[in-house]
Parts: C-alpha cells; structure tokens; sequence
C-alpha cells in the first residue's frame, strides 16, 4: 500500500486538456471529473448507477489520497472534491446526499448519529477502508509486533510513536473503536477503561 | 378487357386520374365475371370514383387490384339479394366491336351521310327524323311561365355568362327566364345529352339528341336499314317533336327546334361535326345507345357486397353515370374552345379571338386588374347561384381558389409560404379525401378509419408535398392534424379522436408510416424504416463530430474528449425536427443509454455517454485488480511469499 506520509508536493496546476486533471494536493481525479454531465444527477437508471458508483469510488479514493475520515456533508459542497472549479461545475447538495447515502448502503460510509438533531446526518464516517479492514490491519500489526496479550490504549495506537508508519495512524477514533469493536466480537481483544481514556487488550 | 389492373399509391388506395373524385368506398365486397366468382378477388375494398370503379384486394392489393372504368359501362344492375346471396351490382361493359368503330367513326372526317341514311332498327326509335341540329343550338330552356321550349341562344356561354348576360325572353311569353335556368339547361344539355334523362324539363333536349346521335351508329353499322320509313325529303321532321315540317323550312313549326337540312355539302356538316367533337357533349358515347345485336359482349362484371353499403353505392354509381365527369376531362373549358372553333369556322382564320379594348401603360394593367376582378366576382357570384351551375363552374372555382391561394401565399411572409404551399396544393386533393359519407355499409366507422388512415399514409408519403421529408422524417401528431386538416381546405375537418384513431391504424394496415409514442405520451408520425436505433446513431455520429470541431467558444473541459453538449434546440436545428420532437428524441436517446444530461445555467444539454455503465465494470475489475495487487504486495512485505 502507498505510504501514508502526507507529503504532497505542491504540483503545479495542470491544464484541463490532460484527461487526469490533478490538483495542489497530487491527487489524479478520474476522467468524469471533467466531464460535465457528471455533475448533473442522471435520470437513467442504469447510467445514474454508474454515476453514483463513479462518485462513491471518487469519493473514496479523494478521502483514502487525503486520509479524510469524516465528511461534513453541509460544507463539502464547496470543496473541489464536489465543485470542480475548472469546469466551473458542482454537484448539488442533494446529489451529495444521495451519493453518500449510495455509499452507505454500499458499507463505504455510515452517517454519525450527533446528539443534536441539527447536526444529524450532517457528518459522514468515509470508509475507504471497512471496519473490518481496520481491524484486520489492526490485529496484524499487535500480531506483527508481539504486543498480543498486552494491553495498549487507544491514544497510542492512533498516536503513538510504535504506530507510525501504519497505516492507522493518526485515524479516527471512532472508526478505530468500531475496528476495535468487530475485535471484541471476535473475542480477540477487550476494551476496558473510561469515556478518555480507553485500553485495549489484544488475545 | 373489362377489368384493368389498377396502380396504387403507397398507401394501398387506387391512384387517381387527374380530376377524379372520390365518391364512395365500402370494405369487404367480393368480384364476380360474368356469373363466376373471380378467385383472387373475394376479399377487398371497393372505391367508386366519378371515373371507375376500382377494387383493392386485401390480400394481396399490388398483384389483384382491378378498375374498370365508368365510360365502357353499358348498363348498370342492382340485385338485393336473397337468403345467403349477397346484394350485388351488375356492371355489364360496351360492346367492344361497337366502340372502337365508333370511336373511328368520330376521329374520321364526320358523318358525311348524316340525315341522308335513314335511322337504323332501333325498336324504340323507329322514326327517326333526317336532321341532326348542330350541337349549340339543341339546349332548350323552359319557360316556367308559359312551359314553352326555348332554345338557349347560340352565343350564350356557360362560362362567362353572369348576371348580366342579356337573356332572350321566352318566345311565346315573352317573360325573361332567370340565369341559372338557362345555364342548367346549357349545362344539362352539355354533360347529359345522350342519355335519356328523367327530367321532364329536358326531356325536349334529350330526344332531339338522342335522334341525333343516332346517326353515328348507323354510320358505323350500315347494315340495320330497310324499315319502312318516310321518305326524308318530303318532309322535314322535327327532332323535337316530330312534326313534319315544310322542307325549307330552318326551325320547327310548332316548337321552334332548329332544322338542320339534309342537303347539307359535306364539308359543311364536317365542320359541324368537327364542332361538335370539340363540345362539352358526350359525343364519344353516344354508343351507350347502341343496339347489342351482333356485337360482341365482354363479360359483365358483378360486385358483391358482402358487409352491405350495396344501397348507397348504387345510388352513387347511378350519379356518376349521369353525371359522367370523365368527359369534364376531356373537354374541360369547352364552351370557350367551342366558341373558338366556331369562330375559325365562321371567319375561315385560325382562331381570331374576340378583339379587346386596348389600353396602353399603367391605365392598361390598371383596367386589365379591374377586368379581372370583375371576372372573379361574376364567377363567384353565378358559381354559387345553383348547385348544378356550381358544378359547371367547379373547374373555373378551383382554379380561382388557387389562385387566391397563391396570392395569400406571395402576400405573407416566407416563413408561412411552405405551410401555404400545402394549403395552396390542397385544392387538388380536394376531391380525393375520405369523408364519413363516402363511406357506408354497417362497418362504417372502422372503413372510415381505416380509409382515413390511407389517406393520411398517403398524404405523409406524396413525394410532391414531402411533409414528412421536410419535417425532417418526423412530425408530431399535432402538427400533422393541424397540416391536414388545413389542407383538407376548411371543409371536412377531421375529429382529434378520429385522426388518432386513425393514425393507430397505420401498424396493422402495414402503411408504410407509423405512429409512435415517447414517453412523454408526445405522439409522432415517422416513416416505418425510421427506427430508434436509427435515429440514436445519426445523433451519436453527431456528437462524434463534435469531437473533432473545436466549439465556438471555449471551453473549460476538453472538448476533443468529450465533445460538447447539444440543446434541444440545436438538435433540431441539426436533422430538421421540430423542437418538442427534437427533445423527445434526446430524451429516448438518453433513455437508451446513449446519451446523458448536464443540467446548468445553459439549460438542459445532452452530451454522449461517458458515465457509461460498460466503464463502471471496467473500473471494478481495476479496483479488484489494485486491491490483489495490494494484498500480494502486504504478503510479499510481511514475508509470506
């Protein structure tokens, strides 16, 4: 896998004739990214498919290239991840939505139940990898390092010096506790502690 | 032969002679020769028009289809069946023997022997007076005052006469007759000459030409002599009423018919003669009088009218054998010619016309416009005066509608003339279209259907009018309805449910035009071989273009990609639709999967495809590809490989 070390370097702004326009960030946006059409929701049924597909793997691969884990759906329509700003087209809010929700039934994405029914629907776990994924990569690495049996927290698995370089560092802690929690139920790890400070007991 | 075989147009209906009309129309009749069923004829249309009668097979109308036309019909019987016969006519044809000598007969120089031979055996004209009136002078009028039969005067013109034609007054009453009293008897005695009218009022006419034409026969069949008759030089019977007049005498004693003498040099009754072929008169047919003795017969023909309609259609062929409009064709404006030969005959030069006050410069064309319309008053005035004398001046009235077409036409702007042109055409069609009272019988609605969706067909495909091809092979149903009931002239509009109906009929009649529906529920007319696959390939190999025509502005995406988006409007630009049909075909094209939309400040534009569902499975493999590729890769890593 590509290394997670977050180094773009600054690209300079690429003409729009080449077919993979690529931003600041060196993210390689696919084809459709330029093609207008895209932007407007598909009343075909079989080519809206397509399109909703097209998205959810932009979306995920923009988020797995930028390491985003979640989605502020009411101001991701101003990002160029939504406004293409070469071509000088967006996709609307609700296309956003019904992308996102295409991706959840997909298993690429689950909507954060927030407290307040304001913010409800308004934050978006990406799972550009599954929890279970997570999990898997997880357990390799304790397996990887011989820490089974020991107990780590969470903080340090996140951001902790021993996990730099893999490719959970630095993710989300409730992506990670859901990871963590496919664990559990497996019967391969115990989470002990309190709402701050969490441990984590790999078997 | 009686029957011919008939031509088709593409719409599987007759197709007509020029000035032929229509005049009824009755599904599921079956033919019969002589009293023989004709095995490839049992199952068709039968299409009765002022000139024939023509029979469209409905199982294979290109190979079965026969006509017979109205002019070698002889006899006409009606038979209303019984028990399991059906109702039939009976069409018995003209001697053919019989015809053809007689047709010789006219185009040779004339009857030379007129008045001199003695009439021949005809049982009910056994007397048969020497004089043959020249043909002008035999239309009669009579006064309503005094019933006194007054010849129509020689001078007097069916064509131009109008209000202010100086009539004769009645010659025992002296009451002025009124116009169109003259002008019917002109015309009667013009088209119904020869047969022997019902009308008492013509009766006087008709015998005097039935005698007359009598003459032509006996010259074709001298052999029927010897009937013991007076001798003709003795007296000098009228052919009006029989009386025996004084020899010098040049009209009749008592009624005032004009005598021709029998003496007559032959050139002199040759340019008579020579008159007379040139007249409005049936002279061609006077052998519908003939004898059938010794003459051959062809065999009659018989239609059966199995779905009924047998009343109607015999009381229209009854019409259109007395009217005999295929002599109409012959001699179309024939007072004017006739007066011509008359002149030229007169005056021994070639056709000196009627010499003119002329006027010289804009006083001149000014003069001559208001000659002009004063004429076209005149002729509408008197055309609508009578029926009868309308259908004298039938031809004069279309002309002159067509003529104010064309001049609507000019007037208005260029982007109507194409519509106005259609209008303007719509004239010649007028006697061709399907009306609910020609057709008849207990199936009525549907033949009028069926024969309305024919003529729509007909209508679509006439390569003259090439609606369809300018519409760009596409119409909406709406346009059509509107195009065709404006050109039908304002008269016999058709229903908006009937007219649907109607196009509905175009899949099982097997008309080569179709009605299809998008999706919208918008209803368009199309030629059969225009399919949806055709039309999403023509836009298709359009938009490919656009790909290698840089756009007129430009453009922020790359546009040697992806071409460019299209309107509706400039898809309809593009093949000629009109927009609402250029939008539905966008619209299927998308639907199709052929193209997709941009909705944006522009509007809505079509682009081709490359959200395409094909791509999406390409990009999952390579996505399943990558995620292999990084498994073997962590594996690999991890140093299990």
């Amino acid at each position: 896998m590509a290394t997670t070390a977050a180094t773009p370097s600054p690209t300079p702004p690429t003409s729009t004739s080449t077919s993979t326009p690529t931003t600041t960030t060196g993210f390689a946006f696919p084809r459709e990214y330029s093609f207008p059409p895209f932007f407007t929701r598909q009343p075909n049924i079989a080519i809206h498919h397509a399109q909703l597909t097209k998205w959810s793997a932009l979306v995920l691969s923009y988020a797995r290239h930028h390491r985003l884990f979640r989605l502020v759906v009411s101001s991701a329509a101003e990002s160029e991840l939504f406004h293409n700003r070469a071509i000088n087209r967006r996709l609307g809010p609700a296309d956003i939505r019904e992308v996102l929700d295409f991706m959840r039934k997909d298993g690429r994405a689950e909507f954060i139940r927030a407290s307040s029914a304001a913010a409800a629907g308004n934050v978006v776990l990406l799972y550009w990898r599954k929890p279970e994924e997570w999990a898997a990569l997880v357990e390799a690495y304790v397996d990887e390092t011989a820490q089974k049996g020991s107990v780590l927290t969470v903080y340090e698995l996140t951001e902790g010096e021993n996990t730099r370089g893999t490719e959970f560092h630095g993710m989300d802690n409730l992506v990670l506790m859901k990871a963590l929690n496919i664990l559990v139920k497996q019967g391969k790890a115990q989470i002990f502690g309190s709402e701050d400070s969490l441990g984590v007991k790999f078997f | 032969m009686f029957l011919k075989h008939l031509d088709l147009t593409t719409a599987l209906r007759p197709s007509y002679l020029p000035d032929e009309a229509l005049l009824f129309v009755q599904d599921n009749v079956g033919l019969y020769e002589g009293k023989f069923k004709l095995p490839n004829q049992q199952n068709g249309q039968v299409y009765l028009t002022s000139h024939r009668i023509c029979y469209v097979d409905k199982e294979e109308p290109r190979k079965n289809s026969v006509a017979l036309n109205l002019k070698e019909v002889d006899r006409y019987e009606f038979y209303a069946g019984f028990l399991k016969s059906s109702a039939k006519v009976t069409l018995v044809p003209k001697p053919l023997k019989r015809s053809t000598l007689h047709n010789r007969v006219v185009s040779s120089t004339g009857v030379t022997s007129r008045g001199s031979t003695p009439s021949p055996a005809q049982s009910d004209n056994a007397y048969a007076p020497p004089s043959g009136p020249p043909a002008i002078t035999t239309a009669t009028w009579v006064c309503t005052i005094c019933s006194f039969s007054n010849p129509v005067p020689s001078n007097f013109d069916p064509v131009t006469a109008n209000a202010h034609t100086p009539l004769p007054p009645c010659l025992a009453c002296g009451i002025k007759p009124t116009l169109s009293q003259v002008l019917k008897a002109a015309i009667t005695s013009a088209s119904n000459r020869p047969t022997a009218s019902s009308s008492s009022s013509q009766q006087a006419s008709t015998s005097a030409t039935t005698q007359s034409s009598d003459p032509y026969s006996a010259s074709g069949t001298p052999a029927g002599d010897g009937q013991g008759k007076p001798d003709p030089t003795v007296s000098f019977h009228c052919p009006r009423c029989t009386f025996s007049n004084h020899p010098s005498l040049l009209s009749c004693e008592m009624c005032g018919a004009p005598l021709l003498s029998q003496d007559l040099p032959p050139s002199i009754s040759n340019n008579s003669d020579y008159t007379r072929t040139q007249s409005p008169g049936p002279v061609k047919d006077s052998s519908s009088k003939a004898s059938p003795g010794g003459n051959e017969y062809a065999e009659s023909v018989k239609i059966s009218f199995r779905g009924g309609g047998e009343k109607i259609f015999y009381e229209r062929l009854k019409s259109a054998m007395t009217q005999r409009k295929w002599l109409l064709h012959d001699a179309p404006p024939a007072p004017k010619s006739n007066r011509m030969i008359e002149d030229s005959s007169v005056n021994g030069s070639s056709g000196a016309p009627a010499p003119k006050a002329k006027a010289a410069g804009i006083a001149g064309l000014e003069q001559l416009g208001l000659n002009m319309r004063k004429d076209n008053e005149i002729l509408i005035g008197s055309a609508f005066e009578d029926l009868e004398a309308l259908m004298a001046s039938a031809k004069e009235v279309v002309a002159l509608a067509e003529r104010f077409a064309q001049q609507v036409n000019g007037a208005s702007d260029d982007v109507t003339s194409k519509e106005n042109s259609i209008l303007a055409e719509s004239a010649h069609q007028l006697g061709l279209i399907t009306t609910k009272d020609i057709v008849g019988g207990g199936s009525s609605e549907s033949l009028y259907l069926s024969e309305l969706a024919r003529n729509l067909a007909e209508f679509l495909t006439d390569d003259a009018r090439g609606v369809l091809k300018r519409a760009g092979g596409i119409l909406t149903l709406v346009d059509l309805w509107a195009m065709f009931n404006r050109a039908r002239g304002g008269v016999e509009l058709v229903s908006p449910m009937d007219f649907k109906k109607a196009a509905q009929m175009w899949e099982s009649l097997k008309l080569p035009v179709r009605l299809r529906t998008f999706r919208s529920g918008v209803m368009v007319v199309q030629a059969r071989d225009r399919t949806d696959e055709a039309t999403v390939k023509s836009i298709l190999a359009w938009l490919q273009d656009l790909h290698e025509f840089p756009p007129e502005r430009e453009v922020a995406w790359d546009w040697r990609q992806f071409g460019r988006g299209v309107t509706a409007q400039e898809a309809a630009e593009r093949f000629g639709w009109s927009l609402g049909v250029a939008e539905e075909e966008l619209l299927m094209a998308e639907e199709q999967g052929a193209l997709c939309r941009e909705e944006g400040l522009e509007g809505l534009k079509f682009w081709k495809n490359y959200i395409g569902a094909s791509d999406v499975e390409e990009m999952q493999k390579r996505e399943a590809q990558r995620e292999a590729d990084a498994l073997m890769q962590r594996l690999r890593d991890t140093g299990f490989i």
